[in-house]
């Protein structure tokens, strides 16, 4: 904050004023005449989420919130890959205390990114599979990249989605798609998702997607944000509610989970068949 | 009754009859040969909803469910606007006692309405901002007219849609459009109302859109009526639970939140922007 007073100082002329707030593993930027921040994930190679990264986009979070926040959009650092979910290499052979706090903060981060009272934007600008496409969904508005996939595969893992985030797949989707989608695992290509709701517009490059997401974020210019924040709580309360209350006990239920013989075989041939190979080549 | 019996019996021949109770705010006529009822919304200028309009549309409704009408078809007289919801004035230095009433008779209105035995249609002839929308969504079937605009767009003015207008909008149009549209507050045009599902027909004129709504009345020809009303309660009734177990609670919070100094503040400075827009 020192470092920041210096800088308005030195560069008070600048009316569009650009600061940063470099974590290593999510770039935060806000532009000061829009007011918008844009969080860019990067952590190499493919913005997997292991607790350090899940641990930094909740406290970005937390500070957009505290700093009245007044639009935020969410992206890649990446061109190839939004984010790929959860960190396999960490879940395999684990130490059950680092999952529970992994699973704590990924709850954690969903409170605050669905919940949020700023508006958001998801700018998918590569591949969005499960934990990625959980980021994406919890955003209110996603414009995607072509080309790429997206879509809550966990079932393809051996994985359950909690009911959170089924909820806010259903919430997106419907039922029907949600049912048949989260069942077969299915990762949608650009244009299917478009079709189906997952995202809302398609762009061309990250410039045009921006280009979107801000003319999105601009609608509520005129509306007056607490009636906005106040009718988002009322429509998404009862999705966040329902994960506040059973908090504790989904955090020991996913570690059984994680920790038992038949996920830690299942995740060790997934990891062995498609994962040790890409990373050979 | 007498009147209506005394009328059957003078015009048997002609079965093509109506009678109509003209309260001063509803026009009700009914069609003797289809039994299908038509409430006509006249307040003048555009039929904003305050306690006596309320209160006679409420009674209409009941009426209708007790005399066991074969349907009803829900418009506006006005040839701009359908209704132009909430009677803002109910809500600037409300009387507390009146305040209350009228709260409960737009619930109550609400829950005869959008769960009615009957089958209903909204005859959308003019613009349906807010509490307007509202009640078009409450029917099950919307026949809307080309060119006017439709929406909750309460958020635009500062203020939150309750929990049943958005139920209302989702059991029409889904989860996923009702939030993008409640937070944006946005008004629709009539084709992109048609596009999303918030409207079920578009219609170039109210004649057309009354042979479209005797069409959609026609479906139930066949129907037994009993199970059509048990499947309509089965579908609905969670949204109207919810808000009979919720009633009193929301109304002490409305009652309470209704007097801050800052939306009174902001209430008054509305109506002082639609005063000077009138005397231009």
């Amino acid at each position: 904050m020192a470092f920041r007073t210096a800088r308005n100082l030195a560069y008070f002329s600048n009316y569009i004023r650009n600061y940063s707030t470099n974590g290593p593993l999510v770039n935060v930027t806000v532009n000061e005449k829009s007011g918008f921040a844009t969080a860019t994930l990067q952590r190499p190679s493919v913005n997997s989420l292991n607790l350090e990264l899940l641990t930094e986009i909740s406290h970005t979070l937390q500070q957009l919130e505290k700093n009245k926040c007044r639009g935020l959009i969410l992206t890649s650092a990446s061109n190839k890959v939004f984010s790929a979910g959860l960190d396999l290499f960490e879940l395999h052979k684990p130490n059950a205390d680092k999952i529970k706090q992994m699973w704590s903060t990924l709850q954690e981060v969903w409170i605050k990114l669905y919940g949020s009272s700023y508006p958001t934007v998801a700018v998918v600008n590569g591949h969005a599979p499960a934990g990625g496409c959980m980021l994406a969904l919890s955003c209110e508005y996603r414009v995607m990249l072509n080309n790429f996939i997206i879509g809550l595969n966990e079932a393809q893992i051996g994985f359950s989605a909690p009911m959170w985030l089924i909820d806010g797949m259903r919430n997106t989707i419907g039922s029907r798609q949600a049912e048949f989608a989260l069942t077969a695992g299915t990762l949608f290509k650009t244009e299917e998702a478009l079709k189906i709701g997952l995202v809302d517009e398609v762009a061309q490059s990250k410039e045009e997607a921006i280009e979107k997401a801000e003319k999105f974020l601009n609608k509520f210019a005129k509306i007056p944000p607490h009636a906005r924040s106040m009718t988002k709580a009322a429509l998404r309360g009862a999705n966040i509610q329902a994960l506040v209350r059973n908090k504790d006990e989904e955090v020991r239920s996913y570690v059984d989970f994680v920790t038992d013989s038949q996920f830690q075989d299942s995740l060790g041939e997934f990891i062995e068949l498609n994962l040790k190979q890409k990373l050979s080549k | 009754m007498a009147l209506r019996a005394v009328r059957s019996l003078a015009i048997l021949s002609n079965p093509l009859r109506t009678y109509s109770t003209s309260g001063p705010l509803v026009n009700v006529s009914i069609n003797e040969k289809t039994g299908i009822a038509t409430a006509t919304l006249q307040r003048p200028p555009v039929n904003s909803l305050n306690l006596e309009l309320l209160t006679e549309l409420c009674t209409t409704l009941e009426q209708l469910e007790k005399n066991k009408s074969r349907g009803l078809i829900l418009t506006s007289s006005s040839n701009t606007v359908f209704s132009a919801g909430l009677d803002i004035y109910e809500m600037y230095k409300p009387n507390m006692d009146r305040y209350k009433q009228f709260w409960t008779t737009l619930q109550q209105t609400w829950i005869n309405l959008y769960g009615s035995s009957y089958p209903t249609v909204a005859v959308v002839n003019g613009h349906a901002p807010a509490g307007g929308c509202l009640l078009a969504l409450s029917c099950e079937y919307r026949i809307m007219l080309n060119n006017f605009t439709i929406g909750l767009n309460e958020t635009k003015l500062g203020m939150i849609a309750p929990t049943w207008f958005a139920a209302s909008m989702r059991n029409a149009i889904g989860t996923r459009q009702t939030e993008l549209a409640l937070i944006t507050g946005n008004l629709f045009t009539t084709d992109e109302a048609l596009k999303i599902g918030l409207v079920d027909e578009v219609v170039q004129s109210k004649n057309e859109a009354l042979e479209k709504a005797g069409k959609f009345f026609d479906k139930f020809k066949r129907i037994p009526p009993h199970a059509r009303t048990m499947t309509k309660t089965s579908l609905r009734g969670a949204d109207i639970q919810a808000l009979v177990k919720s009633r009193n609670e929301e109304m002490n919070k409305l009652t309470a939140f209704i007097n801050d100094p800052k939306l009174q503040e902001a209430i008054g400075m509305y109506l002082e922007s639609l005063k000077q827009k009138q005397n231009k």
